[in-house]
């Protein structure tokens, strides 16, 4: 049987445990869905005035409707790129169990290679974590059909992408960490850690425009804000592109996407869209070889081991 | 053999877990390795199944050394562990889809053979329900036929009984028989309970990772046991009279003498016919050997 095989097995296997257990998956959807409920009903009025204070500035009032889109589409690409990280590093549950109550050993004695082993905790991270992102998604956009819908069907399959970009990211980076943690206290400590700071250290909370010149620059240098970025791009274009229709002159659409992160200053130069999809998955690339390479060193030492003597 | 092991040695941090072991186990035999908890059972068979790396020695399993050939050990051992490691939220079907397939085990192979094990631990009514929802007995009857979905050449079971009540026991034992008598099985077993080491066909005695003792049970009750004359309905007078020659220990209902063996049990009946009108002649057991051989019960407690 080949390898593959297996490896879909175990994905299978981890995937199942962590659905089947309900408390896993609400804990994990919820922490998008409280983001999102806090985001509408303590920031979206924030936004609104941000948003009318840039139009004024040229000349110009917006339908009602389409900046309430604005305001929510906004929040939800900041929901969904930051839980893309947070809820990849809650829902590794499974592999932090298995290690606590034995059942990799039981895997161990199996005649399942440690790199399958290991490569079928990351892929069921990420199908988790795509599943619950999903689910957020359709949910925020249900949202954003009731408030303002202005997004085309390309828009919808460009966030999808998006989403499955930050997943990407989110879940080797997720992995990489979690490699070296047994027990569930260190699980839950790196959770608390990530989602307290990942939402402000890749600028989802706050527009990188309101940071210091200092902040904005180490902020730009991660990659973490790429993810951001490509999907404020896509949230935000629909809606720009009906505020042009509208009567918003393209300075003020320009103004818009600046202040509001679509355009992504390092220094005075804006970086192209483009970019921001080679540093995220250039990011990724690198995470993944890391990953790679430390799951093979990790299989290697425990073969070495056990040929000694 | 299906197990040979020279000179295996295995330290933690500066404990010397399993010291200089060395013992073999033969073809479709039942395996007794007996100690207290901390005496190097568990380590000895994460070796065994390859999750640990040995310090020293070699260890073949099924004419594989486990060190260089992990690979062609691993599909002729079945492990049960102490503690279940079945998913319990899953359902015991998908459980054994999940594990068969790591084998490559599947679709009507797979039903074949959970047919099979069917018949033998009686899983019929329970596959499609959740491990979590289970009794302690059906839990255990699951890990045993988790164990056995690829046939494995070797059963390791590490404490199969522990926690269970008597009726559950004799069931998971009687599953365990019906193993050995008809498909030839290797059992390798680790225990609490001597009753069941006294049914296994060779039984190796560990303490502080050292084997103290091995045999047959027979042997090593006539190495190790000491028989016990009971007497009933005895008098103080009685007890203080043999105290000064053996050791005898008094209860309400009886008084336990310890004698070498049957001979020295007649020789002492023939010798106070006055003090014997009600008693019986106890063969050592293997809570004797074991007491006699780590001089702590199985339990752990000095003695």
């Amino acid at each position: 049987m080949s390898e593959l095989k297996k490896l879909w097995a175990l994905t299978m296997r981890h995937t199942k445990c962590y659905f089947k257990d309900k408390f896993l998956f609400f804990v994990s959807l919820l922490t998008p869905m409280i983001l999102l409920v806090l985001f509408v009903t303590f920031l979206r009025t924030v936004y609104i005035d941000s948003f009318n204070g840039i139009f004024r500035m040229f000349d110009f009032e917006a339908a009602p409707q389409t900046v309430n889109g604005l305001a929510g589409s906004w929040l939800l690409s900041s929901v969904i790129s930051v839980c893309a990280v947070t809820v990849a590093v809650c829902s590794n549950a499974v592999m932090i169990q298995d290690k606590i109550d034995g059942t990799v050993n039981d895997f161990r004695t199996a005649p399942v290679g440690g790199v399958t082993l290991s490569l079928s905790y990351f892929v069921a991270n990420f199908l988790v974590t795509l599943i619950v992102m999903l689910v957020a998604l359709a949910i925020g956009f249900v949202y954003l059909a009731i408030v303002g819908w202005c997004l085309s069907f390309v828009n919808v399959l460009l966030i999808l992408a998006d989403t499955l970009c930050c997943v990407l990211f989110g879940t080797l980076l997720a992995n990489l960490c979690e490699s070296f943690i047994h027990t569930q206290g260190a699980l839950s400590a790196l959770s608390s850690l990530v989602s307290g700071l990942y939402g402000f250290i890749c600028g989802a909370y706050m527009p990188l425009s309101q940071f210091d010149e200092g902040v904005r620059n180490f902020l730009c240098v991660l990659p973490g804000t790429y993810g951001v970025g490509i999907m404020r791009n896509h949230f935000m274009q629909g809606y720009v592109q009906e505020l042009g229709r509208q009567g918003l002159s393209q300075q003020g659409q320009d103004q818009l996407l600046r202040s509001f992160d679509a355009h992504i200053y390092f220094g005075d130069t804006q970086m192209p869209l483009w970019s921001m999809y080679v540093i995220l998955l250039g990011t990724c690339a690198l995470l993944l070889c890391g990953y790679i390479a430390m799951v093979l060193l990790q299989h290697r030492k425990y073969v070495r081991s056990r040929q000694k003597g | 053999m299906t197990i040979q092991i020279t000179d295996l040695c295995k330290a933690y941090k500066g404990l010397q877990a399993v010291d200089h072991l060395s013992f073999e186990v033969r073809e479709g035999e039942l395996f007794a390795f007996l100690g207290v908890n901390g005496a190097g059972k568990s380590t000895t068979i994460n070796i065994i199944s390859g999750i640990l790396p040995k310090d020293s020695g070699t260890v073949k399993v099924c004419g594989y050394d486990i060190g260089t050939h992990a690979d062609s050990v691993k599909p002729k051992l079945g492990i049960v562990f102490q503690s279940s490691v079945a998913d319990k939220n899953l359902t015991v079907l998908d459980n054994f889809k999940s594990r068969a397939a790591l084998y490559g085990i599947s679709g009507k192979g797979l039903l074949r053979r959970l047919d099979e094990l069917d018949e033998l631990l009686g899983l019929g009514d329970i596959l499609k329900r959740p491990v979590c929802k289970l009794s302690g007995g059906q839990r255990r009857r699951v890990d045993i036929a988790r164990a056995l979905l690829h046939r494995p050449e070797l059963l390791i079971l590490d404490e199969p009984t522990t926690g269970l009540d008597p009726q559950t026991r004799s069931a998971v034992w009687s599953a365990i028989d019906n193993l050995r008598r008809q498909h030839g099985l290797t059992v390798f077993l680790t225990t609490h309970y001597m009753e069941e080491a006294s049914i296994s066909d060779y039984v190796v005695i560990l303490d502080g990772g050292k084997k103290v003792a091995e045999g047959t049970p027979h042997d090593l009750k006539t190495a190790y046991a000491t028989d016990v004359v009971r007497l009933y309905s005895h008098t103080q007078q009685a007890v203080e009279l043999l105290s000064d020659r053996y050791h005898v220990k008094s209860e309400r209902d009886f008084a336990d003498i310890e004698v070498g063996s049957t001979a020295q049990a007649t020789q002492l009946i023939l010798q106070y016919p006055q003090l014997f009108d009600d008693y019986e002649v106890l063969k050592g057991d293997m809570d004797s050997v074991f007491l006699h051989v780590v001089g702590k019960n199985i339990g752990g407690d000095m003695v």
